[in-house]
């Protein structure tokens, strides 16, 4: 049951034809796993938890630096030197004190994944690098849970959604390219806007409304303000989600 | 064949700012091919020594994912070809 100050609350998302109350009650049961809070991951947090999303479990291994504040607006110039992780949870608490923030600064890899990930319902991607991003949709596919792609470079963007069983992986859409890692070129607007729409995608999967960026690569070129989209089959032969994954 | 290219702003530079690029061929591969013709700085950022397309680009025809035959990818006059460079930024 949502509380008197919850309906208050949220009451201009309650009037949204199709969410409700009961759209409420499904957002605040959720558990949504950010890989990362960058760029990315720090308007997804802050949506999702001004949205009221239940628990946010927010995962980084790094510490603030004077040149993430360009972008990562969970954070201060007071807060350089500190971590991600317990910095961001800080903000999201004053932010809505009524949710649950768990915090994780360890590294993702191979050997803890599945366990960083818990029991959370879905896995949001705002990491940095390819290789933990392939991690993160493999470990998705295995526990059954959606998988929400977003990645920048510069004024361009771009994002996914995977539904395992029935959509295209990451692994479909790059077949396990890996790009040499540099840093990359971006400005702030940019996570900005592409980590909005993976924040719209979990929203609308939880609330079971609206039609999911699957099989669709959405592509956000800034300099031009165009959106194109491409098409992304499920690749039976794909070595993550195929037909005899695993190996 | 007079196939459209169409890339991200941030390969502009390789262009003298043309965005607006035709290329001929019936394949993407031959399309690619022509586009480093005309802009060899451009060709040299997508292909490798056997003018093969990198790894790090996937090309799309009309939308559609060329993977994995994209250099032999058949092409008919006013389709689009997308080279679309693999990100990883968060
Ligand atoms: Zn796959």
């Amino acid at each position: 049951m949502l509380s008197k100050k919850e309906l208050k609350r949220y009451d201009r998302q309650i009037m949204i034809p199709g969410f409700g109350a009961a759209g409420q009650e499904k957002l605040k049961k959720a558990k949504v796993f950010i890989a990362g809070v960058g760029g990315l991951g720090s308007p997804v947090a802050l949506y999702l938890a001004a949205a009221g999303i239940g628990t946010l479990r927010i995962a980084d291994h790094d510490t603030i630096e004077l040149s993430n504040l360009n972008r990562q607006v969970l954070y201060r110039e007071k807060d350089i030197g500190e971590e991600k992780a317990a910095s961001a949870a800080a903000k999201l608490k004053k932010l809505n004190p009524q949710i649950k923030i768990e915090t994780i600064s360890e590294t993702i890899s191979e050997a803890n994944v599945a366990k960083l990930v818990g029991d959370s319902d879905m896995i949001v991607d705002a990491m940095d690098n390819l290789p933990t991003r392939y991690l993160l949709n493999r470990t998705a596919i295995q526990k059954n849970i959606p998988f929400f792609h977003g990645a920048v470079y510069g004024f361009e963007g771009r994002a996914m959604t995977v539904i395992p069983g029935k959509s295209a992986c990451l692994n479909c859409l790059y077949h396990g390219v890996i790009v040499p890692e540099e840093k990359t070129p971006v400005i702030g607007v940019t996570p900005a806007v592409i980590g909005c729409i993976q924040a719209t995608e979990v929203i609308k999967y939880i609330l079971g409304m609206g039609e999911l960026l699957t099989g669709r690569l959405l592509n956000y070129d800034g300099l031009r303000m165009k959106f194109t989209e491409f098409s992304i089959k499920k690749d039976p032969g794909c070595a993550i989600c195929g037909k005899a994954p695993g190996r | 064949m007079s196939v459209a290219i169409e890339f991200s702003s941030i390969f502009a530079k390789y262009t003298n700012n043309q965005m607006d690029i035709k290329a001929e061929g019936k394949t993407v591969g031959e399309c690619l091919h022509d586009l480093a013709r005309q802009y060899p700085e451009f060709g040299e950022i997508i292909l490798d020594k056997n003018r093969d397309l990198l790894p790090s680009f996937d090309i799309f025809v009309n939308g559609e994912d060329t993977y994995p035959h994209t250099m032999t990818y058949q092409v008919k006059d006013g389709d689009k070809i997308n080279i679309v460079l693999i990100v990883h930024g968060g």
